[in-house]
């Protein structure tokens, strides 16, 4: 771990400052500081801006729900409001981590986390995204949990957040505060592809602070659910996952939300696979014809040439499950 | 066996130890206070094979706080005489800083000393090391093999030739990592020439002659000291090198040095079980009766130092087949050395023959375990020595009706709920069972306590309970009157804590030191005219709750506490040295069968273990909660090696993609279902004089091939690959 000076931020506009002069904000920590450890990151100032009121969920005037960038995983999980109108969300968050990173993680920083490659992860591996320039030892190297989606020579690593996948379906927005004032982003805006920029990872501006995250009221009865597939039952990221919301009225789907995770750099909105839905009527069949278009554009690598298959079943099973039939 | 009433063994004791480990009381090697310690940390090698052209330290040295970096280029000269009878392995040992080979990924090539551990960690990533690189060869298919170690019987070819029924299969298991929870580590301190460490093992008196002969130090002037271990699995059965890079930096530094491993060099520095590629050619009879089986084994082991472990012995002697051909070879690579792990040999080669007899089994669409007894041997097919005991039979019938093994229906692909394929697999398992020369002293204090002290460690299995237990037994205490010390190099010796035998060897040890105390006591007693004994025949005395009585008749008698102070005896000491005795040539393993149903997900390719039971014939189980605990770690590791354990390497550079337990994935508790264990009741005096067949390694053979021919019986597909992942099955 290298040296780093380390303040509490009594309140925003302290942390507003700090921030604005190079400091990095750290909350629950729990991904910042393993890579502290490693070496990856090195901040030269850490931020802690736990005790900002950043710590309330509340219902939007337009119904929809608002976050605070310090809410923790398990808080956020097991809120009344999370539960009964976006399941995905809770169900995304309980199969993340473990109990004791879900107590200390917050939904800020969740979706600030960073990849798990292990090459970025190891600052003695070549990593465009860690060192600009120096390479992707993960292209052609051991890339079994790498992403499909969205790839570049430069970077093949996934994003690793599952509520973020959640947040992607919903069509969620960031609230950034900063030097400039309020701004919200589109999650589609928020995190970046990699490009030929893998080190450039979100839409945050110098000193710019998360204040919630907001997820935009959907018609009702909305049902919707998030599906992980994984090595283990638990402590363990996605080889791909799906969170599906689905609005059907008469029997019809009139709006629909998907997205996966696992198999893209950033998490994966799925708009055909939507369009493909809307209008239709629930069968096994419209499952299996929409999750066909999941994998669309998708690019494997040597190791992880099974998650093109694997995303579309993923898909199609999160569907059904949460769309019926069978 | 003792005449002694059996109060402690045999009963469910929690271990004595327990307290002091939950309550952080139980010291581990990295938490004694050593006054004026300071931190070491190892700087690896990021290349897999070449030179180390330069080693900048200027940076790290000004940082504040670091003492000393330590490199090939400033070490002094270390003797690192023969160690004969140690663990280390045939070939060179690594001989730490001093050459500029690289011989691995992750070879320590400097040592960074400074006050603080921060100081220390931010000095190693300070140091600049210059390589000049070459390729490294790390891929078992990649690499040339040595020569091979042969096996063979009966004429293999012309079995093969006529057998009604033939397999060819090619097997693949993945490297494993012991992955313990305690992280080795080493604390080192030199007075004058004498050295003392306190450090992470599973053989006290290993690290005590490794370091006398490294350093050229009497062995006692090294003592080692070790009292509780955070688990191992093997990773501690020799001394490696950070062990020496501690001792060379408190020599060089003239400071106590405190070196804790990270885990990730836990992956290049304490061994691993290496990779395999096992092709197995077998013939068998329209009756399912073995003819011939070819095996050709090829191994990972490093560049300096040949591994090998008892890989052919199931191949040889677990099923009755007259022609029997084996080539085992190990291949080096630009690796770290390999270390036995749990069931080393036995659980690879089991789970080779124990998918293929399910092969065999479908083939001839005979049940798996009607196969088995078809070729269940008579004597050891291996030499023809008849067996001490060897109730596979029993296992099998015992755990078939335990499990509901008539549930399981024969053709695959036939069970469904919802969308899990549901299927069972069986698998017997197999470990020679060791016994060592081992020592132990003890004294009965006047006070009617005892104190056993023997070099032997704990990994865990719960040495300090069952030893005690036995100890409480054979000299008639309580078992809290009983203190059973180990792990110190100054206890009597003991051989490595590992293969199953501490409770056979130590255990015996330990059983003939109390009996010879027992009957000094006795001995004192009836002839000493004031005891209430004076006269009786020793054979006829017994001791029971510290209390020496006539057999039979318990109010003529008197305390050892009375007996000993009315005598002035501070205490009664004995020393015993037990040897494996040289009988008549037995062959003695334990034996298991392991029972277990799977659910599959064949669309997503998740395998889901619901239910495990396993059946021992381990001889007499001392201990039995500690018994279950053993076997559901067994079971767990099993689970592990079946479905999620894989040491990735990349063989571009040698490098070890997922050296961490994020990324190197072993069962949580989601993933560990139902597991049951049941131990037949006997015991087997031809293998010790205590009875036991060894528990701790044979728990764990057997466990993944189960797992593999229920995910057959499942899905009807067949991966002859260890782990069994999602990809193998979409």
């Amino acid at each position: 771990m290298h040296p780093f000076a380390y303040t509490r931020a009594s309140g925003t506009r302290e942390a507003l400052d700090a921030g604005r002069r190079g400091g990095r904000y750290i909350a629950g920590g729990t991904t910042l500081v393993d890579l502290m450890r490693e070496t990856v990151e090195r901040p030269g100032n850490l931020v802690d801006i736990s005790g900002l009121p950043l710590r309330e969920v509340s219902v939007t005037e337009r119904g929809g729900l608002r976050v605070g960038a310090l809410v923790t995983m398990a808080q956020t999980a097991a809120h009344p409001k999370v539960r009964t109108l976006y399941p995905v969300i809770s169900q995304a968050l309980e199969l993340s981590a473990s109990a004791q990173l879900r107590n200390m993680a917050t939904i800020g920083g969740n979706i600030m986390q960073r990849t798990r490659c292990t090459y970025f992860r190891d600052v003695t591996a070549d990593c465009n995204k860690r060192d600009p320039g120096s390479g992707c030892a993960a292209l052609h190297g051991f890339n079994r949990t790498h992403a499909v989606l969205g790839t570049t020579d430069s970077c093949v690593a996934t994003h690793p957040s599952d509520v973020a996948v959640a947040f992607a379906a919903l069509e969620a927005t960031v609230h950034l505060l900063g030097p400039d004032g309020k701004r919200g982003v589109p999650f589609a805006d928020f995190l970046l592809r990699p490009g030929n920029t893998p080190h450039r990872e979100h839409a945050i501006r110098q000193g710019e602070l998360i204040t919630a995250v907001e997820i935009p009221a959907l018609p009702r009865p909305l049902r919707s659910g998030y599906l992980k597939v994984r090595d283990r039952q638990s402590y363990e990221f996605a080889l791909t996952s799906a969170a599906v919301a689905l609005h059907m009225r008469g029997g019809v789907i009139r709006e629909a939300r998907v997205a996966a995770g696992g198999v893209g750099t950033v998490p994966w909105k799925l708009p055909a696979v939507e369009r493909h839905l809307v209008g239709e009527r629930p069968s096994d069949a419209l499952w299996t014809a929409a999750a066909e278009k999941a994998a669309e554009g998708a690019r494997p690598l040597e190791n992880n040439r099974f998650k093109v298959e694997l995303l579309k079943r993923t898909v199609e099973r999160q569907l059904r499950v949460v769309g019926g039939t069978k | 066996m003792s005449p002694q009433p059996q109060a402690a063994v045999g009963a469910p004791l929690s271990r004595v130890d327990g307290r002091l480990k939950v309550t952080g009381e139980a010291r581990y090697a990295a938490e004694f206070d050593v006054d004026g310690v300071v931190h070491a940390v190892i700087v690896d090698a990021s290349i897999g094979r070449g030179r180390i052209t330069g080693v900048d330290t200027d940076a790290a040295l000004a940082h504040p706080g670091v003492l000393r970096v330590i490199h090939h280029g400033n070490a002094p000269t270390l003797p690192y005489r023969d160690n004969p009878g140690s663990n280390n392995l045939p070939g060179r040992r690594l001989r730490v800083f001093q050459d500029d080979r690289v011989l691995f990924h992750g070879q320590p090539v400097a040592v960074v000393v400074a006050t603080t551990l921060e100081a220390a960690q931010h000095g190693a990533s300070l140091v600049k090391v210059g390589y000049d690189a070459e390729r490294p060869t790390t891929d078992l298919a990649e690499g040339e093999p040595g020569r091979p170690a042969n096996y063979a019987r009966g004429d293999v070819e012309a079995g093969l030739r006529d057998a009604d029924v033939r397999l060819d299969l090619t097997y693949r298991m993945a490297r494993n990592h012991h992955n313990p929870m305690e992280t080795h580590a080493t604390i080192a301190r030199w007075d004058g020439n004498r050295l003392t460490v306190w450090d992470k093992t599973q053989w006290v008196p290993g690290t005590q002659t490794e370091l006398s002969t490294v350093f050229d130090v009497p062995p006692d002037s090294v003592r080692v000291i070790n009292p509780f271990v955070g688990g191992a699995f093997g990773s501690g059965l020799r001394c490696w090198p950070h062990t020496v890079v501690a001792a060379l930096a408190a020599r060089e530094t003239g400071r106590p040095v405190k070196l804790v491993l990270t885990r990730k060099q836990m992956y290049y520095g304490t061994g691993f079980r290496p990779a395999y590629e096992y092709r197995l050619r077998l013939g068998g009879d329209r009756n399912g009766r073995l003819v011939a089986a070819d095996h050709g084994i090829d191994a990972e082991t490093s560049s300096y130092e040949t591994f090998t472990e008892a890989v052919m012995s199931p191949g040889q002697m677990l099923y009755s087949t007259p022609g029997v051909r084996q080539a085992y070879r190990t291949v080096p690579l630009d690796v770290n050395s390999p270390i036995w792990m749990r069931g080393p040999g036995a659980a690879t080669g089991s789970y080779v023959i124990e998918s293929a007899m399910d092969e065999l089994a479908h083939e001839l669409g005979i049940d798996p375990i009607e196969l088995r007894r078809r070729n269940e041997p008579a004597q050891d097919p291996s030499d023809n020595a008849p067996f001490s005991t060897r109730r596979l039979l029993e296992c099998y019938t015992v755990g078939a009706r335990e499990f509901g093994w008539d549930r399981r229906k024969q053709s695959p692909r036939s069970t469904r709920d919802g969308d899990w394929l549901i299927g069972m697999g069986m698998a017997a398992g197999v470990y020679h069972t060791a016994v060592a020369p081992a020592r132990t002293r003890a004294r009965l204090n006047a006070d009617g306590t005892a104190v056993i002290e023997s070099a032997t460690s704990d990994m865990g299995p719960g040495t300090y309970t069952s030893q005690t237990q036995v100890a409480a037994d054979a000299l008639g205490l309580a078992v809290r009157a009983v203190d059973f010390r180990l792990g110190d190099s100054r206890y009597p010796q003991t051989p490595p804590h590992g293969g199953s035998m501490t409770m056979a060897s130590i255990g015996s040890a330990t059983l003939d030191v109390c009996d010879q105390l027992r009957r000094q006591a006795i001995e004192l007693a009836v002839g000493d005219e004031e005891s209430p004994l004076h006269g009786v025949s020793p054979d006829d005395v017994v001791v029971r709750g510290g209390r020496l009585h006539v057999q039979g008749n318990p109010t003529r008698g008197e305390t050892y506490q009375r007996l000993l102070t009315r005598n002035d005896r501070a205490r009664l000491e004995a020393e015993a040295s037990f040897s494996p005795p040289r009988g008549e040539r037995r062959s003695i393993s334990a034996y298991s069968a392991v029972f277990t149903e799977v659910a599959v997900d064949a669309t997503l390719g998740l395998v889901r273990v619901r239910r495990m039971l396993a059946v021992y014939d381990a001889g007499r189980i001392i201990s039995p909660k500690l018994a279950d605990s053993q076997a559901i770690g067994g079971m767990v590791g099993g689970i592990g090696a079946a479905l999620l354990e894989h040491t990735v390497t990349d063989h571009r550079d040698g490098r070890i993609a997922n050296a961490g337990l994020a990324d190197y994935l072993v069962p949580v508790n989601a993933d560990v279902p139902d597991l049951r264990a049941i131990y037949l009741e006997g015991e087997d005096y031809e293998a010790d004089p205590i009875g036991v067949k060894g528990l701790g390694e044979v728990v764990i053979v057997g466990v993944a091939p189960a797992i593999a021919n229920a995910v057959f019986n499942a899905t009807g597909r067949r991966i002859r690959e260890l782990p069994i992942t999602a990809e193998a099955l979409l």
